[in-house]
């Protein structure tokens, strides 16, 4: 993984130092907050219900032993022992003091970490595939590029005031494993026409109150290019997105209202202008980027691992692990496996001070000492000797990680909502939970297969309800809690919004009423089709049905 | 450094929310353009300037309205050479915000060099004096077009630019790097010193050879505000003028590049009697195609490729710098005889290596 | 009845305005205020950005929160309604 050298270390620092700067004259009354608080967000510091939250950067969800212990020392240090994966791969502490975030900041700087830009108008956290450089089908690993885009987009000049955020994800596969098109700007490594690597570019994709689904702008800009192709759109967008309504300020919305011919030839005109030659990737400093995600040193093995047999047949658990949290690997006789963080009946994200330990442990020890952050609130240990798995699976057991659900109905995607969240309309977490100890018994969420479900506890959107097969949004009604349930999203290469089924259903209903959904699906599944084929298939009609059918019986 | 200025300032003054269209009209018609935040979170204005600044504004910019300290570098970066503080703004939360952090990753339109150019700058500490050497050999005989080509071959990864004054002999130098590459980056020092008509030619020639980046390089504002604040230093101390005005900005322009295009020829002075094609100057590469040439050689060139000329050269002018310091010559004088004239220099500092500067 | 609330800007903490308008940490012992009252006190802690930080009106009944937010403020009041993966509860 990538390494800090003297000028990335002095960054962090400076903006440590920066930071400590600006809380300073906040205190002092030299900032206002409103003046004070782009600021703060701009390093990751929300003022949410309780107390601040602060949301620590991990670059494309990449991360090693030593951070990771380092995130288990703040924890414990300045918060109460726990954190919170987010859906944008990055990691949430509930309670720090304002007064304690420069110190925070600072041990973060150790370790090479920061919290730039995890929060603000700009330009966010890159995410990408949580299995690049391990997934069997990719063309190139993405990591370096969102590596350079990380590095150019820290501190912009021109794009740190932004209309509203900004959200990039980079894949190297056709299979979207980073809902690419759910991004503001989303890029999928192709070939291009010389053969050399270029980008297909979506624009105006992103969730929140009016959801859109990304539009191809570019089918193969050359990587060279890249920067100033993104500074073309960025430009488009900050001189013409809107600013006198925050619901409309993404840049969804300017490519929804000018059409995308319309803004392409704006993203022309200024990248016509641009300086291409300063923008222009250095050769040598993609290549010294490049070297650092060299594949780790893979043995040669054979295909087949006994040791991982044996335990398949010995240990039906083991098994079931298997099935369901081992994936494939690029080399033979390794595999990618899901520690997953949703516990049956938990809370969705949370990993516990020990837990970050343990995991930091098993990757040094199993992992070439990698770590990787999904989107799906899931860590994943990417390169794993199959020899090693059954040992690992008793560790992972032991410290409560080894949940073998991972894509299934209970590893839900849910936000911190109205428990935390001061935008939250209603809770997500007791809802979230109250469903994964209806769906417990795994046999029934094996029988079902993968399946999706999202919540949010607002419109806008952090638990990513549009593009779950089933979505979950919380909804405020005269001070009650209420959700509206969607059928049908999908955040993958087939993109698509979840249909919105009915009338919002009080708290308790919305357990049994996604119970009933997939019910029908087992009901009516032709043979080897997932739950999202099936709703694409048949549409949203037959779920609406199962999901009304009691309630409106009940009310009759 | 961004410089901070009291009370209002004058000149065209614009909202940050104004179209970009009527910017460009606006700026086009002065050398001082203000634009005015309406508020510090409508980072329009950042865009603004960097446009301005790519097409070609090189006026003054100047930031006024509501905009924070913790904003310096982003205005600094984008293009704005100073801001119009608010009456009551603490002067040195801009200074200290405005030097918060010692590099940056991304290009922009400010001249320092980038942390991408200063690590390939560290790593590419190649054996230069080697490679000279060999360029030298291997381009014994041939002409100034292929020298050039032999230092832009891509095997060699060098990261190239010209400077040029724009002046009377200039246009043979930048017609063989437009034919070779019309986009390396071409320096010129804007002294803002310069003849008008100097000003004039370097657009014209610019437009005439399709050089799509040449890039216009300031004093730093503070810099002057301290040194010369009443434009007059070349009276009392001409080493120091060129110093503020020329040497220190060249170098900022050219960290990011460790091999430059020059048109220096061996007949111009002296000084240059010794000079190569190929020579290194403080770790940089020094590329003259145009070492051997003479006054003729460029006399035919410009004739043979029927090329603008520099309007100057009509009246006696053969070697153009700043107004203050230039004069015609007659016939019989070297070319450069016109430069600092009745001083004891030859040369502004930019050719020289630094350590013979300080002796 | 109103009461007055924000959070603290060194830990950002739930506090209310009690009694002489000083920060107070639990909203039992918030100042129950009538309408006017409470923006007169409103504007007074507003006026001390060190301490309150976003300070509002809350609708109560006692010192049970009442208005449209109701469940928002009193999830403010006594914490997150939930635990986390292990512990089971938030201190």
């Amino acid at each position: 993984m990538y390494r800090y050298d003297e000028f990335d270390h002095a960054l962090v620092r400076e903006r440590v130092e920066e930071f400590s700067d600006q809380v300073a004259r906040r205190a002092s009354g030299a900032l206002t907050e409103d003046e004070f608080k782009p600021l703060r967000l701009m390093n990751g510091v929300y003022l949410q219900l309780h107390a601040y939250m602060l949301r620590v950067a991990i670059p494309y969800g990449t991360v090693n032993s030593r951070q990771m212990r380092q995130l288990a020392h703040i924890a414990r240090a300045y918060d109460k022992g726990y954190g919170h994966f987010t859906t944008r791969t990055n990691i949430q502490y509930n309670w720090p003091a304002l007064t304690d975030l420069p110190a925070i900041l600072s041990d973060l700087a150790d370790v090479e970490m920061h919290a730039i830009q995890t929060s603000g108008n700009c330009i966010r956290n890159t995410t990408t595939d949580v299995f690049a450089g391990a997934a069997d089908d990719e063309i190139e690993d993405p990591r370096p590029w969102c590596e350079i885009i990380r590095q150019w987009s820290t501190i912009h000049p021109e794009f740190s005031f932004l209309p509203r955020k900004f959200k990039i994800a980079v894949i190297g596969a056709e299979k979207d494993r980073a809902a690419i098109r759910t991004h503001d700007v989303g890029l999928q490594i192709v070939k291009g026409e010389d053969g050399g690597t270029a980008f297909r570019v979506f624009v105006g994709g992103g969730q929140g109150r009016l959801p859109h689904i990304g539009q191809e702008i570019a089918s193969a800009v050359p990587a060279a290019d890249l920067l100033a192709y993104l500074t073309a759109i960025l430009r488009a967008w900050n001189l013409l997105g809107r600013r006198d309504n925050i619901h409309k300020a993404r840049i969804k919305i300017l490519v929804a209202s000018v059409g995308l011919e319309a803004f392409r030839e704006e993203v022309d005109k200024h990248y016509a202008t641009l300086r291409h030659e300063d923008l222009r990737i250095p050769e040598k400093e993609a290549e010294r980027i490049k070297a650092y995600f060299a594949p780790p040193p893979f043995e040669d093995l054979p295909k087949a691992s006994a040791p991982f047999d044996r335990a398949l047949l010995a240990d039906p658990d083991f098994a079931r692990f298997a099935r369901n949290n081992v994936r494939r690997h690029r080399k033979a006789g390794y595999a990618s496996v899901v520690v997953s963080l949703k516990p049956l009946g938990g809370v969705p994200g949370d990993i516990t001070a020990d837990q970050m330990d343990a995991v930091a442990d098993l990757a040094e020890r199993y992992a070439f000492d990698e770590l990787r952050a999904a989107y799906e609130q899931n860590l994943v240990l990417p390169h794993v000797k199959l020899d090693d798995v059954p040992t690992l699976w008793r560790a992972l057991r032991e410290a409560g990680l080894a949940t073998a659900n991972a894509d299934l109905a209970t590893d839900v995607i849910a936000c911190p909502g109205l428990d935390y969240c001061s935008l939250a309309n209603a809770r997500s977490i007791p809802v979230a939970q109250a469903l994964s100890k209806r769906l417990a018994d795994m046999d029934y969420q094996e029988r079902l297969g993968p399946v999706r479900i999202n919540m949010s506890g607002c419109i806008n959107a952090c638990g990513h309800h549009h593009v779950g097969h089933i979505g979950v949004l919380g909804v405020d009604r005269k001070g009650e809690e209420y959700y509206q349930i969607t059928v049908g999203g999908s955040p993958d290469e087939q993109a698509a919004l979840g249909d919105i089924v009915g009338k919002s259903l009080p708290a308790d209903e919305v357990a049994p009423a996604i119970q009933r959904t997939l019910d029908r699906y087992l009901e009516i599944r032709a043979e080897g089709e997932r739950f999202i084929d099936t709703v694409r298939r048949v549409g949203p009609d037959p779920f609406r049905d199962a999901i009304y059918e009691t309630l409106d019986a009940a009310n009759a | 450094m961004l410089q901070t200025l009291e009370g209002v300032q004058n000149g065209p003054r614009l909202s940050v929310t104004t179209p970009l269209d009527e910017v460009e009209a606006a700026a086009a018609a002065t050398d001082v353009l203000v634009l005015e935040f309406d508020a510090f979170r409508d980072g329009r204005g950042f865009s603004l300037a960097a446009v301005l600044r790519e097409r070609g504004y090189a006026g003054r910019l100047i930031a006024a309205g509501k905009v924070l300290p913790d904003q310096a570098r982003h205005l600094r970066r984008s293009g704005f050479d100073a801001v119009e503080l608010a009456p009551g703004a603490d002067a040195a939360a801009w200074d200290r915000m405005g030097q918060a952090f010692s590099g940056s990753y991304q290009p922009a339109v400010d001249p320092a060099p980038t942390i991408w150019q200063r690590r390939r700058a560290a790593s590419n500490d190649p054996d230069l004096q080697g490679l000279a050497d060999r360029l030298n050999r291997e381009t014994a005989g041939k002409d100034a077009s292929e020298i050039l080509k032999a230092a832009l071959d891509p095997a060699l990864g060098l990261r190239v630019g010209a400077i040029s004054s724009f002046g009377a002999e200039s246009a043979a130098l930048l017609h063989i790097v437009a034919e070779t590459d019309r986009d390396v980056p071409v320096v010129f020092l804007e002294t803002g010193q310069h003849f008008l008509q100097t000003l004039s030619y370097r657009t014209q020639l610019t437009k005439a050879l399709g050089l799509t980046d040449v890039r216009l390089v300031t004093p730093d504002a503070n810099e002057k505000a301290t040194l010369d604040a009443r434009d007059d230093l070349w009276r009392t101390d001409a080493d120091a003028c060129c110093d503020l005005r020329k040497v220190r900005p060249l170098a900022r322009a050219t960290a990011g590049f460790n091999a430059v295009i020059t048109g220096r020829k061996r007949y111009q002075a002296a000084t240059r009697a010794q000079l190569k094609p190929f020579e290194v100057l403080d770790g940089v590469l020094r590329i003259n195609p145009l070492a051997d040439w003479d006054a003729d050689d460029v006399e035919a060139w410009l004739e043979a490729h029927d090329l603008p000329r520099h309007p100057l050269v009509e009246q006696g002018y053969r070697s153009i710098g700043c107004w203050p310091c230039t004069r015609a010559v007659q016939d019989d004088e070297e070319a450069r005889a016109g430069r600092w004239s009745g001083m004891d220099k030859v040369e502004c500092g930019i050719h020289l290596g630094r350590r013979q500067v300080a002796a | 009845m109103k009461i007055v609330t924000a959070n603290r800007l060194s830990d950002g903490r739930v506090i209310y305005a009690g009694v002489g308008s000083q920060p107070v940490e639990g909203i039992d012992q918030a100042s129950v205020l009538d309408e006017t009252t409470a923006e007169i006190v409103l504007a007074e802690v507003a006026g001390r950005p060190d301490i309150f930080v976003n300070p509002y009106l809350v609708e109560v009944q006692g010192h049970v929160p009442s208005g449209r937010d109701r469940l928002k403020e009193r999830i403010r009041s006594a914490g997150p309604t939930v635990g986390h993966s292990v512990a089971g509860g938030v201190g």
